[in-house]
């Protein structure tokens, strides 16, 4: 067993800020990311909402100088290494991943989210032959084609203005009656000409080796209509990352989320949770970051108080 | 050091679909942060098996291969055999999960002459074990249709079949025990 003073779960913004903090405060601090490094941010065409990038940078380009940062500070990141034991009973907290057997003094969940998946025919056969939940990482091979993007809120909108730069043709589908997105998203939709289609639901993907339609259908009228595309991008609401730390005795919200306090921490003293993954309704790259600082400036205190 | 072979349009047919053992081609762009993330495991894995070629292809480069498959999403990993595709894995996932693969691609088609003859035998075995239950279907339907001598004959020839199976699978175990 390896032991340390802070272990922090997941490497989004939120984790690799944790991290940073963690190891610049002088913790010993290991950081495991089952995926890849960046998380979900990773995959943000432009950050132009975040402060300090008024030149605009990509989510991919942030996350890699956090974890250049969080590295040169002493995290200690292990990327594809998944946690899927947690004991949180004692004083002293264990984490088991799936190589592993890992102890600190404090624990702070950075787990991010994860996005909705739709079942619907040919999603599986189509994916990565123009079904795509990563328009950074797959925008590319849709050049000068038609793209549709299925999503209701702001992700869904930044997604679709980036990709109708790459794309000839881009369309939003929103499953809701209304598009949940900033004024200033929903005016750029309009200026970047996409075709927003409210108020339908996705039936089937359809293709031969690559995807070539979509067929909807209205909500009430059960009318199909089949649109001619050759990829489409999926960007629906998030599902917080909980299971495993709703089985270790955190409380979560109704929805799943982690209720923190104030200081970040959970229901458990000394195990923390930060970013998109807890119940704070605002999520953005932002105060992922802002609730690392608080959360570890807060084990910073308990510890002075200690010493 | 690694020995993953860089592979192009031109020279696909050449390295990857003649190739006789099989092979995984890591579809791959630059600009991509994930693909990024999973070439240090072919490169380690390129250094540990000597029966597996690892390739990769820029697909920004070469166009036409990526897309005679298709690929409209990276990192995409293809498994080839004697000029197939007989399997894929797409996006970056952990070491574990492509040597899992690999592992599977190399079971499932060896490479040695050994490994081929086991491969016979075993897929011959299992066969007649499927097809020894059928024959005796077949002999007891011919019984009830009232002809006795070709139930007789099947039977005696299913008997004959798990007879020389038996001594298939004794073969087998005692090559199993020698490797």
């Amino acid at each position: 067993m390896k032991r340390g003073n802070i272990i922090v779960i997941g490497a989004g913004p939120a984790g690799l800020s944790a991290g940073f903090y963690s190891a610049y405060y002088g913790f010993s601090t290991m950081i495991f990311e089952e995926n890849i490094l960046g998380g979900e941010a990773a995959e943000i065409p432009f950050l132009d909402n975040y402060p300090g990038c008024n030149k605009k940078i990509t989510g991919k380009e942030l996350t890699d100088k956090m974890v250049q940062q969080c590295k040169e500070t002493g995290g200690e990141i292990h990327q594809f290494e998944k946690a899927v034991e947690l004991d949180f009973e004692g004083k002293q907290k264990f984490v088991k991943t799936e190589k592993f057997k890992y102890s600190a003094e404090s624990v702070i969940i950075a787990s991010g989210t994860h996005p909705k998946v739709l079942e619907v025919p040919g999603k599986k056969q189509f994916q990565g032959r123009g079904v795509s939940y990563c328009a950074v990482c797959d925008g590319a091979f849709f050049k000068n084609k038609r793209v549709i993007i299925v999503g209701e809120d702001s992700r869904a909108a930044e997604v679709a203005i980036y990709l109708s730069d790459i794309a000839s043709i881009t369309k939003l589908v929103c499953q809701k009656d209304k598009l949940c997105s900033e004024k200033i998203l929903i005016d750029s939709l309009e200026k970047h000409n996409i075709e927003i289609i409210k108020g339908v639901e996705l039936k089937e993907i359809k293709g031969e080796l690559n995807v070539k339609s979509v067929v909807l259908s209205g909500k009430e009228t059960e009318s199909t209509k089949e649109i001619e595309t050759d990829g489409i991008f999926f960007q629906l609401e998030s599902i917080p990352n909980s299971q495993l730390v709703g089985e270790s005795g955190i409380k979560l919200d109704d929805n799943g989320y982690i209720m923190v306090d104030k200081k970040n921490m959970t229901n458990i003293n000394n195990v923390y949770a930060v970013g998109d993954v807890t119940e704070c309704s605002v999520k953005l790259v932002s105060t992922a970051v802002s609730q690392a600082a608080v959360a570890v400036m807060d084990i910073v205190e308990h510890n002075n108080k200690s010493l | 050091m690694s020995k993953v072979i860089e592979v192009t349009d031109q020279n696909f047919e050449q390295a990857v679909l003649n190739s006789d053992i099989p092979i995984e081609v890591d579809f791959w762009a630059p600009w991509c942060g994930p693909c990024n993330m999973v070439t240090p495991i072919y490169d380690k894995l390129s250094e540990e098996y000597e029966n597996f070629k690892f390739c990769k292809m820029n697909v920004d480069e070469n166009k036409q291969t990526a897309m005679k498959y298709g690929i409209m999403s990276i990192p995409m990993q293809m498994f080839f055999v004697n000029g197939e595709k007989v399997d894929e894995i797409l996006g970056a996932v952990p070491e574990q999960t492509i040597r899992s693969k690999v592992e599977e691609v190399l079971n499932k088609y060896p490479v040695d002459e050994l490994g081929k003859f086991m491969k016979i035998l075993t897929s011959w075995t299992e066969h007649n074990i499927k097809y020894s239950d059928n024959f005796r279907k077949w002999g007891e339907k011919a019984e009830s249709l009232g002809d006795e001598a070709i139930y007789n004959s099947i039977l005696q020839a299913a008997q004959e079949m798990e007879e020389s199976n038996k001594r298939l699978s004794q073969l087998l175990n005692e090559f199993l025990r020698k490797i």
